[in-house]
Protein backbone atom coordinates (compact mmCIF):
# COMPACT_ATOMS: atom_id res chain seq x y z
CA UNK A 1 0.00 0.00 0.00
CA UNK A 2 1.65 3.24 -1.28
CA UNK A 3 0.75 6.66 0.51
CA UNK A 4 -1.49 7.49 -2.80
CA UNK A 5 -3.45 10.18 -0.90
CA UNK A 6 -2.99 13.69 0.58
CA UNK A 7 -4.97 14.96 3.98
CA UNK A 8 -5.02 18.50 4.11
CA UNK A 9 -4.21 18.88 7.85
CA UNK A 10 -4.75 22.06 10.12
CA UNK A 11 -2.77 22.67 13.60
CA UNK A 12 -5.00 22.74 16.15
CA UNK A 13 -4.24 25.72 18.42
CA UNK A 14 -6.52 24.75 21.31
CA UNK A 15 -6.76 20.93 22.32
CA UNK A 16 -9.10 19.50 25.11
CA UNK A 17 -13.23 18.14 24.90
CA UNK A 18 -14.53 21.05 24.36
CA UNK A 19 -12.21 22.54 21.15
CA UNK A 20 -12.39 19.12 20.19
CA UNK A 21 -16.50 19.22 19.84
CA UNK A 22 -16.49 22.71 18.19
CA UNK A 23 -13.69 20.96 15.29
CA UNK A 24 -16.22 18.14 14.65
CA UNK A 25 -19.19 20.49 14.63
CA UNK A 26 -17.41 22.58 12.18
CA UNK A 27 -16.84 19.68 9.49
CA UNK A 28 -13.49 18.74 10.69
CA UNK A 29 -11.66 15.26 12.44
CA UNK A 30 -9.48 15.88 15.20
CA UNK A 31 -6.54 14.00 15.18
CA UNK A 32 -2.94 13.25 16.75
CA UNK A 33 -0.09 12.56 14.71
CA UNK A 34 3.02 11.22 16.46
CA UNK A 35 6.15 9.14 16.19
CA UNK A 36 9.65 9.38 15.18
CA UNK A 37 10.95 10.59 18.43
CA UNK A 38 9.63 13.95 17.37
CA UNK A 39 6.82 16.14 19.14
CA UNK A 40 3.42 14.94 19.10
CA UNK A 41 0.97 17.39 17.03
CA UNK A 42 -2.27 17.94 17.10
CA UNK A 43 -4.08 18.18 13.51
CA UNK A 44 -7.78 18.95 11.95
CA UNK A 45 -8.55 16.90 8.68
CA UNK A 46 -11.96 17.29 6.76
CA UNK A 47 -13.85 14.90 8.06
CA UNK A 48 -15.74 13.54 4.75
CA UNK A 49 -12.77 13.37 3.13
CA UNK A 50 -10.89 11.64 5.86
CA UNK A 51 -13.57 8.98 6.27
CA UNK A 52 -14.34 8.44 2.32
CA UNK A 53 -10.54 7.29 2.54
CA UNK A 54 -10.70 5.38 5.86
CA UNK A 55 -13.72 3.61 4.39
CA UNK A 56 -11.89 2.63 0.99
CA UNK A 57 -9.31 0.54 2.95
CA UNK A 58 -6.30 3.00 3.08
CA UNK A 59 -4.20 3.14 5.70
CA UNK A 60 -0.91 5.36 4.23
CA UNK A 61 -1.23 8.73 3.81
CA UNK A 62 0.28 11.86 2.87
CA UNK A 63 -0.34 14.27 5.21
CA UNK A 64 0.31 18.11 4.39
CA UNK A 65 -0.06 21.47 6.77
CA UNK A 66 -1.43 24.45 5.74
CA UNK A 67 1.12 26.34 7.26
CA UNK A 68 4.42 23.59 5.98
CA UNK A 69 4.64 23.23 2.63
CA UNK A 70 6.66 19.60 3.36
CA UNK A 71 3.87 16.40 3.27
CA UNK A 72 4.92 13.48 5.50
CA UNK A 73 4.10 9.64 5.14
CA UNK A 74 2.03 8.63 8.12
CA UNK A 75 0.28 5.30 9.11
CA UNK A 76 -3.65 5.40 10.38
CA UNK A 77 -3.02 3.91 14.07
CA UNK A 78 -6.67 4.07 15.63
CA UNK A 79 -9.78 5.46 15.40
CA UNK A 80 -12.25 6.57 18.31
CA UNK A 81 -15.90 6.31 17.85
CA UNK A 82 -18.95 7.70 19.72
CA UNK A 83 -20.59 5.77 22.48
CA UNK A 84 -23.31 4.65 19.22
CA UNK A 85 -20.04 3.48 17.72
CA UNK A 86 -20.74 5.22 14.03
CA UNK A 87 -19.02 8.25 14.00
CA UNK A 88 -15.53 8.28 13.66
CA UNK A 89 -14.88 11.34 16.45
CA UNK A 90 -10.87 11.07 16.74
CA UNK A 91 -8.34 9.19 15.03
CA UNK A 92 -4.09 8.46 15.70
CA UNK A 93 -1.90 8.77 12.68
CA UNK A 94 1.74 7.68 12.92
CA UNK A 95 4.77 9.09 11.25
CA UNK A 96 6.29 6.73 8.90
CA UNK A 97 8.83 5.75 5.99
CA UNK A 98 7.61 3.18 3.89
CA UNK A 99 10.28 1.12 4.54
CA UNK A 100 9.25 0.84 8.39
CA UNK A 101 8.49 -2.40 9.73
CA UNK A 102 5.23 -1.97 11.33
CA UNK A 103 1.90 -4.24 12.89
CA UNK A 104 -0.76 -3.58 10.98
CA UNK A 105 -4.40 -5.47 11.09
CA UNK A 106 -5.27 -5.97 7.55
CA UNK A 107 -8.94 -7.23 6.53
CA UNK A 108 -9.92 -10.42 5.65
CA UNK A 109 -12.57 -11.03 2.78
CA UNK A 110 -14.00 -14.71 2.08
CA UNK A 111 -13.90 -15.73 -1.35
CA UNK A 112 -16.32 -18.67 -2.54
CA UNK A 113 -18.80 -20.88 -1.67
CA UNK A 114 -18.35 -23.35 1.12
CA UNK A 115 -19.02 -26.91 0.31
CA UNK A 116 -19.84 -27.58 3.77
CA UNK A 117 -22.94 -24.90 3.70
CA UNK A 118 -24.52 -27.27 1.49
CA UNK A 119 -25.14 -29.27 4.30
CA UNK A 120 -28.54 -28.70 6.54
CA UNK A 121 -28.16 -26.31 9.88
CA UNK A 122 -24.57 -25.16 8.68
CA UNK A 123 -23.46 -21.83 9.64
CA UNK A 124 -19.90 -20.09 8.30
CA UNK A 125 -18.72 -18.09 11.23
CA UNK A 126 -16.36 -16.09 10.61
CA UNK A 127 -14.06 -15.29 14.00
CA UNK A 128 -11.60 -13.06 12.92
CA UNK A 129 -12.45 -10.22 10.47
CA UNK A 130 -9.01 -8.77 10.63
CA UNK A 131 -5.93 -10.35 10.44
CA UNK A 132 -2.77 -9.21 12.39
CA UNK A 133 0.32 -8.71 10.47
CA UNK A 134 4.20 -7.67 10.23
CA UNK A 135 5.43 -5.85 7.07
CA UNK A 136 6.80 -2.62 5.47
CA UNK A 137 4.47 0.04 5.44
CA UNK A 138 5.05 -0.05 1.75
CA UNK A 139 3.95 -3.78 1.58
CA UNK A 140 0.37 -3.70 3.85
CA UNK A 141 -2.69 -4.53 1.31
CA UNK A 142 -5.87 -2.96 1.29
CA UNK A 143 -7.11 -6.66 2.42
CA UNK A 144 -6.61 -10.56 2.24
CA UNK A 145 -8.68 -12.88 -0.05
CA UNK A 146 -9.43 -15.97 2.09
CA UNK A 147 -10.24 -18.81 -0.18
CA UNK A 148 -13.23 -21.36 1.50
CA UNK A 149 -14.53 -23.26 -1.27
CA UNK A 150 -13.14 -26.35 -0.31
CA UNK A 151 -14.33 -25.60 3.36
CA UNK A 152 -16.64 -28.67 4.81
CA UNK A 153 -19.27 -29.15 7.08
CA UNK A 154 -17.73 -29.07 11.00
CA UNK A 155 -14.07 -27.95 9.11
CA UNK A 156 -12.06 -24.71 9.97
CA UNK A 157 -9.31 -22.84 8.64
CA UNK A 158 -6.48 -21.53 11.18
CA UNK A 159 -4.30 -18.16 10.70
CA UNK A 160 -1.49 -20.36 9.75
CA UNK A 161 -3.31 -21.92 6.81
CA UNK A 162 -3.65 -18.45 5.27
CA UNK A 163 -1.99 -18.01 2.25
CA UNK A 164 0.21 -14.15 3.20
CA UNK A 165 1.12 -12.02 0.21
CA UNK A 166 5.12 -11.92 0.07
CA UNK A 167 6.96 -9.54 2.54
CA UNK A 168 3.94 -10.19 5.04
CA UNK A 169 4.81 -12.29 8.64
CA UNK A 170 1.85 -13.51 10.74
CA UNK A 171 1.57 -11.46 14.05
CA UNK A 172 -0.71 -14.25 15.95
CA UNK A 173 -0.84 -18.21 16.84
CA UNK A 174 -1.31 -20.22 13.80
CA UNK A 175 -3.89 -22.16 15.77
CA UNK A 176 -6.23 -19.70 15.93
CA UNK A 177 -9.03 -20.41 13.94
CA UNK A 178 -10.55 -17.60 11.50
CA UNK A 179 -13.61 -19.25 9.61
CA UNK A 180 -15.19 -22.28 10.98
CA UNK A 181 -18.67 -23.92 9.59
CA UNK A 182 -20.93 -24.48 12.53
CA UNK A 183 -23.30 -27.34 12.14
CA UNK A 184 -26.28 -26.94 14.27
CA UNK A 185 -27.70 -30.11 16.32
CA UNK A 186 -31.47 -30.85 15.82
CA UNK A 187 -32.28 -30.51 18.96
CA UNK A 188 -29.96 -26.86 19.97
CA UNK A 189 -31.61 -23.84 20.71
CA UNK A 190 -35.21 -25.19 20.11
CA UNK A 191 -37.30 -23.70 22.88
CA UNK A 192 -40.81 -22.39 23.01
CA UNK A 193 -42.79 -19.68 25.11
CA UNK A 194 -44.26 -22.55 27.44
CA UNK A 195 -40.93 -23.45 28.44
CA UNK A 196 -39.83 -20.51 29.78
CA UNK A 197 -43.09 -20.26 31.89
CA UNK A 198 -42.48 -23.39 33.83
CA UNK A 199 -38.65 -22.39 34.11
CA UNK A 200 -39.52 -19.54 36.74
CA UNK A 201 -39.42 -19.63 40.45
CA UNK A 202 -35.89 -21.12 40.30
CA UNK A 203 -33.36 -19.87 41.52
CA UNK A 204 -29.96 -19.41 41.84
CA UNK A 205 -27.22 -20.52 44.20
CA UNK A 206 -25.61 -18.36 47.02
CA UNK A 207 -22.32 -18.51 47.26
CA UNK A 208 -21.16 -18.94 50.71
CA UNK A 209 -18.34 -16.72 52.18
CA UNK A 210 -15.68 -19.04 52.66
CA UNK A 211 -13.54 -16.10 55.43
CA UNK A 212 -15.90 -16.07 57.54
CA UNK A 213 -15.00 -20.82 58.03
CA UNK A 214 -11.27 -20.16 57.57
CA UNK A 215 -11.44 -17.15 60.58
CA UNK A 216 -13.34 -19.65 62.84
CA UNK A 217 -11.25 -22.65 62.41
CA UNK A 218 -8.06 -21.12 63.85
CA UNK A 219 -9.70 -19.55 67.11
CA UNK A 220 -11.04 -23.32 67.84
CA UNK A 221 -7.77 -24.76 67.66
CA UNK A 222 -6.43 -21.72 69.96
CA UNK A 223 -9.06 -23.22 72.55
CA UNK B 1 -36.21 -20.79 29.28
CA UNK B 2 -35.25 -17.55 30.49
CA UNK B 3 -31.38 -16.47 31.39
CA UNK B 4 -30.43 -16.55 35.28
CA UNK B 5 -26.90 -16.34 36.81
CA UNK B 6 -26.14 -19.58 38.11
CA UNK B 7 -24.99 -18.53 41.10
CA UNK B 8 -24.64 -15.28 42.96
CA UNK B 9 -22.73 -13.65 45.77
CA UNK B 10 -25.86 -11.98 47.26
CA UNK B 11 -29.50 -12.65 46.73
CA UNK B 12 -30.86 -9.67 45.90
CA UNK B 13 -29.56 -6.04 44.89
CA UNK B 14 -29.70 -2.38 45.13
CA UNK B 15 -31.40 -0.65 42.86
CA UNK B 16 -29.52 1.84 41.10
CA UNK B 17 -31.44 3.18 38.63
CA UNK B 18 -31.01 6.32 38.28
CA UNK B 19 -26.92 6.83 38.23
CA UNK B 20 -27.44 4.38 35.21
CA UNK B 21 -29.60 5.82 33.25
CA UNK B 22 -28.05 9.07 31.99
CA UNK B 23 -24.61 7.23 31.17
CA UNK B 24 -23.78 5.97 27.69
CA UNK B 25 -22.36 2.56 27.13
CA UNK B 26 -18.95 2.55 26.34
CA UNK B 27 -18.60 -1.52 26.45
CA UNK B 28 -20.50 -3.55 24.05
CA UNK B 29 -21.63 -1.06 22.10
CA UNK B 30 -20.38 -2.68 18.27
CA UNK B 31 -20.55 -5.57 16.48
CA UNK B 32 -18.01 -8.11 17.97
CA UNK B 33 -19.48 -11.42 16.78
CA UNK B 34 -21.85 -11.57 14.01
CA UNK B 35 -22.06 -9.34 11.57
CA UNK B 36 -25.08 -7.04 12.06
CA UNK B 37 -26.23 -6.25 14.88
CA UNK B 38 -29.57 -4.88 17.16
CA UNK B 39 -28.40 -1.74 19.30
CA UNK B 40 -30.30 0.28 22.04
CA UNK B 41 -30.50 3.70 21.71
CA UNK B 42 -32.23 3.82 25.00
CA UNK B 43 -31.53 2.82 28.67
CA UNK B 44 -33.59 0.32 30.53
CA UNK B 45 -33.77 -2.85 32.56
CA UNK B 46 -34.45 -5.93 30.04
CA UNK B 47 -35.77 -8.79 31.20
CA UNK B 48 -35.12 -12.09 31.13
CA UNK B 49 -38.58 -13.10 29.18
CA UNK B 50 -38.28 -9.87 27.26
CA UNK B 51 -34.96 -11.13 26.28
CA UNK B 52 -35.97 -14.69 25.82
CA UNK B 53 -39.06 -13.39 23.51
CA UNK B 54 -37.07 -11.78 21.23
CA UNK B 55 -34.41 -15.45 20.71
CA UNK B 56 -37.73 -17.12 20.08
CA UNK B 57 -38.83 -14.68 17.46
CA UNK B 58 -35.62 -14.67 16.19
CA UNK B 59 -35.59 -18.30 15.82
CA UNK B 60 -39.41 -19.08 14.49
CA UNK B 61 -37.64 -16.20 11.54
CA UNK B 62 -34.57 -17.73 11.07
CA UNK B 63 -35.82 -21.67 10.69
CA UNK B 64 -32.44 -22.76 11.36
CA UNK B 65 -30.51 -20.92 9.39
CA UNK B 66 -27.69 -18.18 10.86
CA UNK B 67 -26.38 -17.72 14.08
CA UNK B 68 -27.96 -15.82 16.83
CA UNK B 69 -25.93 -14.04 19.69
CA UNK B 70 -27.29 -12.94 22.97
CA UNK B 71 -24.49 -9.77 24.42
CA UNK B 72 -26.27 -8.65 27.44
CA UNK B 73 -26.89 -11.06 30.52
CA UNK B 74 -29.88 -10.66 32.62
CA UNK B 75 -27.68 -10.55 36.32
CA UNK B 76 -29.65 -8.09 38.02
CA UNK B 77 -32.16 -9.48 40.42
CA UNK B 78 -35.49 -7.01 40.67
CA UNK B 79 -37.51 -7.88 44.00
CA UNK B 80 -41.01 -6.88 43.89
CA UNK B 81 -43.11 -6.88 47.04
CA UNK B 82 -47.37 -8.84 46.59
CA UNK B 83 -49.92 -7.15 45.80
CA UNK B 84 -52.05 -5.75 49.09
CA UNK B 85 -48.77 -6.10 51.01
CA UNK B 86 -48.20 -3.74 53.97
CA UNK B 87 -44.88 -1.28 53.44
CA UNK B 88 -41.91 -2.63 55.65
CA UNK B 89 -41.06 -6.26 56.85
CA UNK B 90 -37.63 -6.14 54.82
CA UNK B 91 -37.19 -6.30 51.17
CA UNK B 92 -38.64 -8.86 48.93
CA UNK B 93 -38.15 -11.91 46.71
CA UNK B 94 -36.30 -11.47 43.24
CA UNK B 95 -39.16 -11.16 40.94
CA UNK B 96 -37.19 -11.61 37.57
CA UNK B 97 -33.83 -10.86 36.13
CA UNK B 98 -32.85 -8.25 34.23
CA UNK B 99 -29.88 -6.99 32.44
CA UNK B 100 -28.97 -3.05 32.76
CA UNK B 101 -28.86 -1.44 29.13
CA UNK B 102 -27.07 1.99 28.49
CA UNK B 103 -28.03 3.60 25.07
CA UNK B 104 -25.50 2.11 22.80
CA UNK B 105 -25.83 -1.33 24.02
CA UNK B 106 -25.61 -4.12 21.35
CA UNK B 107 -28.79 -6.86 22.47
CA UNK B 108 -28.36 -9.12 19.64
CA UNK B 109 -25.81 -10.56 16.65
CA UNK B 110 -26.41 -12.22 13.79
CA UNK B 111 -23.90 -14.47 11.47
CA UNK B 112 -24.40 -16.56 8.82
CA UNK B 113 -27.23 -14.92 6.88
CA UNK B 114 -27.48 -11.94 3.97
CA UNK B 115 -28.58 -8.38 5.36
CA UNK B 116 -31.86 -8.74 4.07
CA UNK B 117 -32.41 -12.05 6.41
CA UNK B 118 -30.65 -10.44 9.07
CA UNK B 119 -32.76 -7.28 8.86
CA UNK B 120 -36.00 -9.35 9.02
CA UNK B 121 -34.95 -10.85 12.40
CA UNK B 122 -33.46 -7.96 14.11
CA UNK B 123 -36.95 -6.07 12.76
CA UNK B 124 -38.81 -8.85 14.44
CA UNK B 125 -36.88 -8.75 17.98
CA UNK B 126 -36.99 -5.23 17.92
CA UNK B 127 -40.47 -5.53 18.46
CA UNK B 128 -40.09 -7.61 21.76
CA UNK B 129 -37.60 -5.10 23.17
CA UNK B 130 -38.62 -2.76 25.53
CA UNK B 131 -36.47 0.33 23.99
CA UNK B 132 -35.78 1.41 20.66
CA UNK B 133 -33.65 -0.05 18.73
CA UNK B 134 -31.75 0.49 15.72
CA UNK B 135 -30.25 -2.32 12.99
CA UNK B 136 -26.02 -1.58 13.02
CA UNK B 137 -23.26 -3.80 10.59
CA UNK B 138 -20.00 -4.12 11.44
CA UNK B 139 -17.99 -0.77 12.37
CA UNK B 140 -14.93 0.37 10.37
CA UNK B 141 -11.61 -1.32 11.88
CA UNK B 142 -8.06 -0.29 11.64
Amino acid sequence: MQATHTLQAERREKKGSRYAKRERSAGKLPCVLYGQGKDPAHLSLDHKEAIRFFESGERVFNIELSEESKTQTVLLKDLQFDYLGTNVVHCDLIRVNLDDVVEANVHLHLVGDAKGLKTAGAVLVQKMNEIPVTCRVSDIPDEIRLDISGLGADEHMTAGEITLPEGLKLDCDPETVVVIIDVKAESEDEGTEGEAITAEGSEPEVIKAKKDDDDDEPKKKEK
Amino acid sequence: MPRMPKRVKFRKEFRRASRVSDRKATKGNYVAYGEFGLQALEPCWLTARQLEAGRIAAQHFLKRQGKVYIRVFPDKPVSKKPLEQRMGKGKADTDYWAARVKPGTMLFEIAGVPEEVARGTLVRIARKMPVRCRFVGRRLAV
